[in-house]
């Protein structure tokens, strides 16, 4: 058995196909970890009284894999313990209550791991290059992050 | 010459998602954005909430001085809605 330490991955990807929280948990399953913590973004079917149809994302696929990396690498800075970190992100439509981002972060004990994924899905809102646009049943609005940090903050 | 992309609602604005533009090597961001808003009058309405990605990195739209090369890309970024 190799005694030398499982070395940490980053797993990134972008894709149209329905997420799936077991392949994202399984991807950062560790024998050194005795924590996975996890997030699951999904798809309300309202906004400000209105219906919600259907979201579509797209993104500067990219760009958008970059900024996500310099994520993980920042997570393994305030958090050395941090084994694998799983970031999948859905593009294309998404139905309601189906997932668009699915995190997931290993580490031996759960306090990294539930803080590491908590800053990763702030972060990602704040710097990573996708867009959402809601679909109602008469119209369509491209959605804002208000994390993103040059949008205009007083409207 | 470099290579504009554009995304979401400067993609519908702007009508297209990609172009090439020929632009002076040494320029400012906000002289960059002006070249694209002549070429395509509707981008003025979002100014206020874009940004660019330039070579991928986020440039506010200003003052500063871009070295842009042949063939780097240029991305115009309005607000963004990850996660």
């Amino acid at each position: 058995m190799d005694e030398s330490e499982e070395v940490p991955k980053d797993f990134i990807k972008l894709k149209s196909e329905k997420l799936s929280v077991d392949e994202v948990s399984e991807l950062v399953i560790s024998p050194y970890c005795g924590a996975v913590s996890l997030f699951i973004g999904t798809t309300r079917n309202n906004f400000e009284g209105k219906k919600v149809i259907h979201l579509e994302y797209e993104a500067y696929t990219s760009m958008a894999e970059t900024e996500i990396k310099k994520i993980c690498r920042d997570v393994r800075q305030k958090w050395p313990s941090v084994q694998h970190i799983a970031v999948h992100h859905r593009l294309g439509l998404v139905p309601i209550t189906e997932a668009s981002v699915i995190i997931a972060v290993s580490s031996p004990h759960r306090a990294e791991s539930l803080e590491a994924v908590r800053f990763c899905i702030n972060t990602l809102k704040a710097s990573v290059p996708i867009w959402k646009k809601e679909i109602y049943e008469d119209e369509y609005s491209w959605k804002e992050n208000k994390e993103c940090f040059w949008a205009n903050s007083e409207k | 010459q470099v290579a504009v992309l554009y995304f979401a609602r400067s993609a519908e604005l702007a009508g297209l998602r990609a172009e090439t533009l020929s632009v002076p090597r040494r320029l400012t961001s906000l002289q960059l954005w002006e070249e694209i808003v002549k070429l395509h009058p509707r981008l003025a309405t979002i100014q206020d909430q874009v940004v660019f990605a330039v070579r991928q990195e986020y440039v506010l739209l200003g003052d500063q001085l871009l070295v842009l090369h042949p063939g780097d890309e240029v991305a115009i970024i309005p607000p963004i809605s990850g996660g």
